[in-house]
C-alpha cells in the first residue's frame, strides 16, 4: 500500500494539460479533440494545443496512466474509424483523484490563508 | 463543397505542419493529431467561416513549431524503447507469419544450409584455429632428426642422447622431454582378462612442460626417472572413467604388461595429449603415461625413436627456437655422425599436428562458404519474388508519402530476421550435425575430441545468418524502395509485376555460376575417391580379420618361448572352424607400421654409384610363413616363404618397386641385400601390398621371416582368411587365444576392409560433405531457376495463348519457354568457367587420380547441371501450356 501510495505521490503535481486530460477521461472514453471539446466546455482558461495534448497522451501513455482504446469496445464511434481513443487505467485514475486531493488541500490552504476572497464549496 | 475543399486544403497544410515533429512522434500520432486539427478546422469553418479558419491554421503553425521542435528535444516518450526497428521488426515478423508457407520454405533452406556451415565451421575452428589447450601453446614445438644426405628421412625421431642434449642446452630452450607412444595391456584383476591401452612413455617434466595438472593426486617428481625405482603411472580422465571412475584408485597398483605400477594421479577431463608421429598420422591420444625406465642420455644415439617435445622461453620468436635447436643438433651431429650432415629441427605444434589435414579443410571451408553464397542469392531471389508479390502495396505506400528508406528498411529486416532465424536453426542442426561428423570422422583426424558447436560457433553462425539475411535482403530492398506508382502503372499494361524480373534473371545467373564452381569441384573430389575406392592395394581385403595378438616381455621373457607360444596362437587360429589361412605381420597394410632402414645391394645392375640412389630407404615388414598367400598379394616372382626354415639361411621377398629399382631388366632372384649385419637371399618378388596411401606405391618393402629378427615380434598382428564373414570369427578367436594363457588378449580386432575405410574415413567424408554441398546447390539454383521461368510464363500467358491460338504448335512455343532458361544456364556456365579453373588450382592437392581439369568430370557436371536446369524449367512451362489456350486468353 505504502509504496503504491509512493508511486502515485511520484506522479505529483501533474502538469495541467496533463489533468484537464485525466479530468476528461475519467467521465469516460475520449479522442483527442473530444479532449480538447471537454476543456473549451468546462471553460478552462487554458484549452491545450494539439500538439501540445498528444504529446502529453504519447508520454501519459508511456507512464502506463492513460491507455489507447480497442476500436471494438467505443460505444460512439460512428464518424472516424482512424481515431484512437483514449481511457484512464487504474493507476491513471489513482493519480488524478490524488492530483485532486492534493488541489482540494492547497484551495483549501489558500481559504484559510485569505487568498482567495470568494468561497468554493 | 466549399468547406471540403478548405478542409482538403487544410489537411495539406497540417501534413506540411507535421513535418516539424520527429518522425517517431509523426509515425505514432501524425494521423490523430491531423484528425484532431480537422476536427477543429471544421468546428471553426462552421462556427466563424474562413477566418476562423484562418485562426487554427495560423495557432496550429505556432503549435507545431513550439511541439515539434520541443518534442525534437526532449521526446513525450521514449519511442526508441523498441524504436522504428523494434516496430519495423514486429510488423516484418508479422507479416512472415501470415505467409508460414514462404517462411517454412525460407527457414528450412536457410537452416540446413546454415547447419551445414556451422558443422565445417566448428571443425575448421576447432581443428585448424583455436589454440590447443596448453599453457602458451605458441612456445611448444616437436623436434625432428633430418638426416641430411645420410639418407632419405626428412622426418627421423630423435634418439634418447639427442633429447639428454636438448634438456641441458638451456638458452631459450626451457624444457625438453621425449617421449614414446606405445600399446600396453592394462589389467586391475592381477593380469587376467587385460585391456589393451595406449601409454606414452616419458621424462618426468611433460606436464610440468604442458603447463598441465592432474585433476586428481599428482603428477610425476622430477626425479621419478630411470631403472631401479618403483613405475608409477597417471591415467588419462577417459581411461579412469573406462576403470570405474573411482577416485580412490591413487595410490592402487596395477598391472600393466607384466609388471605392477602404482596410479598417482588421474589427469583431467580435458586434457588429451597426442604424440606426433614421424611419418603417417599421429597417434591415438594417450590413455596413460609413465616415464622412462632408462637414463636417455645412456641410450644409443643411433636409435631414432623418442618424439621430442621442448618448451621455448616466453615469447621466443620460432627463428630463435630453430636456431637454439639447430646449434644443439650442430653439437650432436660432430660427436654421433662424424659431421655428416645430421640436423634437428622443430615445428610447431599445432601447425604439425594440422599439416595432413589442412588442406582437405580448408577446401571445404570455401566449399561451405560457396554454399552460404549460393544460399544468399537464393534466398535474395525468395525475397525479391515476395516483394514483388507486394509491388502495389509499395507503389501506394510510396505515393501516400512514405519514403523509400521506411520501405528499404522493412525488407532488410525482413531478410535479416529470417537470416536469424535460420541461423538459430542452423546452430541447432550443427549441434547434431558435428556430433555424427565426429562419429564419422576418421579416428586420427587432429583434435578430434575438441570439436563441438559451442557459445562461440553457434554466436558465428546466427551472424553469418543474419549478414545473409541483410545482404540478401538489400537488393530487392533498393527495388521495393524505388517501386513507384508511375511504373507500376506502366508495367501493370502487361499484368503487374516486370521490373523485378530483370533483377531476378541476374540472380538467376549468378546462381547458376556459383553451382557450377562447387559442382565441379564436388564432382572432382568424388570422382578422386571413387578412384581412390577402385585402386588396387596390392592385396585382396575380403574375408580377412585381423587382430593383433601382444605378447609382453615381463609375461615371456625369452624369445624363443614367445615365438612357440606364436606357434600356438598360429595353431590355435587355423584349428577354427572355416579357417582356410593365417599367417602374421608386424605391419599391416595401410597402417604405416613398418620399420625402416636404408636397402643396399650390393653389386646390383640399377645401382648407379649415386649415393642417395643406392641406398634408399625401405620398409621392413616381418612375417609368418604364408603371409603372402593369407593376404592374397601377387607374387610376381620366385616363391613365397614356406614352411621350412633354415637357420642358416635369411630369406627375403621383395616388392616390385624394389626390383624395379636395382634390377631395371633383370630379376633379383637369388641377390642379396645387406641388414643389420647380415645379408638376406631374396627368393621372391611381389606386388607392393601399399602401406601408406591406397592409390600409389610407398617405399620399396622388403619382407623378412619374422622368426629371423626380434623387430615387431612381440606385437605381430594375425591375419585370418576364412570363407565365414569375418565378424563372426571374432568370438572364436577371442576364446581360442583365452584358452592359450588368460594373461594374453587380441587387440586392434578389424577386417582388412574396416582398415582400409579407416585409411579412408577422411576422403570419404570430404567426398560426402563436398558432393552434398554441390547437389544442394545445385537444388537451389534449380529452385531459382523454377521460379523465374514460372513467373516469367505465369506473365506472359496470355502471349503464349494466343500465339498457340493463332497457330504455332506446342513444341515450338514451348522451346520459346525454354530457350529462354537456356539462355540464363548459358550465361552462368560461361560466367563460372573462370570460377572452376580457380577452384580446381585450389583442390589440386587433395585430388588423386584425377587432374583438376578433368574433362569427363566436367562434361558430366556441366551435363547434370543443364538436365536439371533444363527439367526446372520446363515444368513450369509445362504447367501453363497445358492449360487450354482459350480459357487462358478468358482470364
Amino acid at each position: 500500500m505504502d509504496r503504491d501510495k509512493r508511486k502515485i505521490d511520484a506522479f505529483l503535481p501533474v502538469r495541467v494539460v496533463e489533468f484537464q486530460i485525466l479530468l476528461s477521461l475519467a467521465a469516460g472514453e475520449r479522442h483527442g479533440y473530444g479532449i480538447i471539446r471537454d476543456a473549451e466546455a468546462r471553460g478552462d482558461n487554458k484549452v491545450p494545443d494539439v500538439g501540445t495534448l498528444y504529446r502529453a497522451l504519447a508520454r501519459m501513455t508511456e507512464q502506463g496512466l492513460i491507455t489507447g482504446v480497442d476500436r471494438g469496445k467505443v460505444a460512439d464511434a460512428g464518424d472516424d474509424e482512424r481515431r484512437i481513443y483514449y481511457k484512464l487505467t487504474s493507476l491513471g485514475l489513482k493519480v488524478a483523484r490524488a492530483e485532486a486531493a492534493r488541489l482540494a488541500a492547497l484551495t483549501r490552504a489558500a481559504q484559510l490563508g485569505g487568498l482567495l476572497s470568494e468561497v468554493l464549496s | 463543397m466549399n468547406e471540403r475543399r478548405w478542409l482538403a486544403r487544410s489537411e495539406r497544410w497540417l501534413r506540411i505542419l507535421l513535418r516539424v515533429y520527429p518522425v517517431d512522434f509523426r509515425d505514432e500520432m501524425g494521423n490523430a493529431v491531423v484528425h484532431t486539427y480537422r476536427d477543429a478546422c471544421s468546428a471553426a469553418l462552421r462556427s466563424g467561416g474562413v477566418p476562423a479558419l484562418m485562426r487554427v491554421w495560423v495557432r496550429a503553425l505556432w503549435d507545431s513549431l513550439r511541439n515539434g521542435l520541443g518534442e525534437r528535444v526532449r521526446p513525450a516518450a521514449s519511442w526508441r524503447r523498441s524504436g522504428n526497428w523494434g516496430r519495423d521488426m514486429e510488423i516484418a515478423m508479422r507479416r512472415l507469419l501470415r505467409a508460414p508457407m514462404f517462411m517454412a520454405a525460407m527457414v528450412g533452406t536457410l537452416t540446413v544450409g546454415l547447419g551445414a556451415f556451422a558443422v565445417v565451421y566448428a571443425v575448421v575452428d576447432k581443428v585448424l584455429i583455436a589454440p590447443m589447450a596448453y599453457e602458451r601453446p605458441d612456445d611448444l614445438y616437436f623436434v625432428w632428426r633430418d638426416y641430411g644426405k645420410i639418407f632419405d628421412l626428412k622426418r627421423g625421431w630423435l634418439a634418447g642422447t639427442d633429447v639428454a642434449e636438448l634438456q641441458k642446452s638451456g638458452g631459450v630452450i626451457a624444457e625438453a622431454a621425449g617421449l614414446l607412444s606405445q600399446p600396453f595391456l592394462l589389467s586391475t584383476r592381477g593380469g587376467a582378462d587385460p585391456i589393451e591401452i595406449t601409454v606414452t612413455t616419458t621424462s618426468p617434466n611433460l606436464f610440468d612442460l604442458l603447463g598441465v595438472r592432474p585433476a586428481l593426486g599428482r603428477g610425476f617428481a622430477r626425479d621419478e626417472v630411470g631403472p631401479k625405482r618403483p613405475p608409477v603411472i597417471v591415467l588419462s580422465h577417459g581411461l579412469w572413467n573406462r576403470l570405474g571412475a573411482d577416485p580412490s584408485i591413487v595410490g592402487r597398483t596395477v598391472w600393466v604388461t607384466g609388471g605392477l605400477y602404482t596410479v598417482i594421479g588421474v589427469m583431467p577431463r580435458d586434457f588429451h595429449f597426442v604424440r606426433h608421429a614421424s611419418l603417417g598420422p599421429p597417434s591415438r591420444p594417450a590413455d596413460a603415461y609413465t616415464t622412462f625406465a632408462m637414463n636417455l642420455a645412456t641410450t644409443n644415439p643411433n636409435s631414432g625413436q623418442y618424439a621430442g617435445l621442448i618448451r621455448a622461453r616466453r615469447g621466443t620468436p620460432p627463428e630463435q627456437v630453430a636456431a637454439a635447436v639447430g646449434a644443439v643438433g650442430r653439437v650432436i651431429d660432430l660427436r654421433d655422425f662424424q659431421g655428416s650432415g645430421m640436423s634437428i629441427y622443430p615445428t610447431s605444434l599445432k601447425p604439425d599436428l594440422v599439416a595432413e589435414v589442412r588442406p582437405a579443410l580448408i577446401v571445404l571451408g570455401f566449399a561451405a562458404a560457396f554454399l552460404l553464397l549460393v544460399l544468399m542469392v537464393n534466398v535474395a531471389a525468395l525475397l525479391l519474388a515476395r516483394a514483388s508479390k507486394r509491388e502495389h502495396e509499395f507503389a501506394v505506400s510510396r505515393a501516400l508519402g512514405a519514403n523509400g528508406a521506411a520501405l528499404m528498411r522493412a525488407t532488410i529486416l525482413e531478410g535479416g530476421l529470417l537470416g536469424v532465424i535460420g541461423g538459430v536453426g542452423g546452430a541447432l542442426v550443427g549441434i547434431w550435425g558435428t556430433r555424427a561428423f565426429v562419429a564419422l570422422a576418421p579416428l586420427d583426424l587432429p583434435r578430434r575430441e575438441s570439436i563441438v558447436v559451442d557459445w562461440r560457433v553457434a554466436a558465428v553462425v546466427i551472424g553469418a545468418g543474419a549478414l545473409l539475411g541483410l545482404l540478401a535482403a538489400v537488393t530487392p530492398a533498393v527495388w521495393a524502395a524505388r517501386a513507384s506508382l508511375s511504373s507500376l502503372l506502366a508495367s501493370s499494361a502487361v499484368r503487374g509485376g516486370g521490373g523485378h524480373q530483370r533483377m531476378r534473371r541476374a540472380m538467376v545467373v549468378a546462381q547458376v555460376a556459383l553451382s557450377v564452381v562447387l559442382l565441379s569441384a564436388g564432382g572432382l573430389v568424388v570422382r578422386s575417391f571413387e578412384q581412390l575406392l577402385r585402386a588396387n592395394p596390392g592385396f585382396t581385403p575380403d574375408g580377412l580379420l585381423t587382430m593383433r595378438v601382444p605378447i609382453p616381455i615381463p609375461l615371456v621373457p625369452k624369445p624363443e618361448d614367445a615365438r612357440s607360444l606364436q606357434n600356438r596362437v598360429h595353431a590355435a587360429l587355423a584349428s577354427l572352424p572355416g579357417v582356410t589361412r593365417v599367417s602374421a605381420a608386424n605391419a599391416l597394410p595401410m597402417t604405416a607400421g613398418a620399420s625402416q632402414s636404408n636397402i643396399t645391394i650390393a653389386g646390383a645392375p640399377g645401382n648407379t654409384g649415386d649415393r642417395d640412389h643406392d641406398n634408399p630407404l625401405g620398409d621392413y615388414i616381418a612375417t609368418r610363413a604364408g603371409y603372402i598367400e593369407a593376404m592374397g598379394m601377387r607374387l610376381v616372382a620366385g616363391r613365397a616363404f614356406n614352411e621350412q626354415r633354415h637357420d642358416s639361411v635369411r630369406e627375403a621377398v621383395v616388392d616390385r618397386v624394389l626390383a624395379n629399382h636395382f634390377f631395371p631388366a633383370g630379376s633379383p632372384l637369388g641377390a642379396s641385400i645387406d641388414f643389420r649385419g647380415s645379408r638376406l637371399t631374396i627368393v621372391g618378388v611381389v606386388e607392393q601390398a601399399r602401406l601408406y596411401d591406397l592409390h600409389r606405391d610407398g617405399r620399396p618393402q622388403v619382407y623378412v621371416r619374422a622368426e629371423d629378427w626380434d623387430f615387431g615380434m612381440r606385437g605381430l598382428a594375425f591375419v585370418v582368411r576364412s570363407g565365414r564373414p569375418p565378424e563372426t570369427l571374432i568370438a572364436d578367436a577371442r576364446s581360442a587365444i583365452r584358452n592359450i594363457d588368460p594373461r594374453l588378449t587380441i587387440t586392434q580386432v578389424r577386417t582388412m576392409n574396416e582398415i582400409i575405410d579407416e585409411a579412408l574415413s577422411q576422403q570419404r567424408l570430404g567426398a560426402v560433405l563436398i558432393g552434398g554441398f554441390a547437389l544442394g546447390a545445385l537444388l537451389l539454383a534449380a529452385m531459382g531457376l523454377f521460379g523465374v521461368v514460372s513467373g516469367s510464363v505465369t506473365r506472359r500467358r496470355h502471349e503464349l495463348a494466343m500465339r498457340l491460338v493463332l497457330g504455332a504448335d506446342y513444341g515450338r512455343v514451348m522451346r520459346l519457354v525454354i530457350g529462354e532458361g537456356a539462355l540464363l544456364i548459358g550465361f552462368g556456365v560461361l560466367i563460372g568457367a573462370p570460377g572452376v579453373y580457380a577452384a580446381g588450382g585450389l583442390i589440386r592437392g587433395v585430388l588423386v587420380g584425377v587432374s583438376p581439369s578433368d574433362p569427363l568430370t566436367l562434361v558430366a557436371v556441366a551435363a547434370g547441371l543443364t538436365i536439371v536446369a533444363m527439367a526446372a524449367c520446363y515444368l513450369p512451362a509445362r504447367r501453363v501450356l497445358d492449360i487450354d489456350p482459350a480459357r487462358s486468353l478468358r482470364q
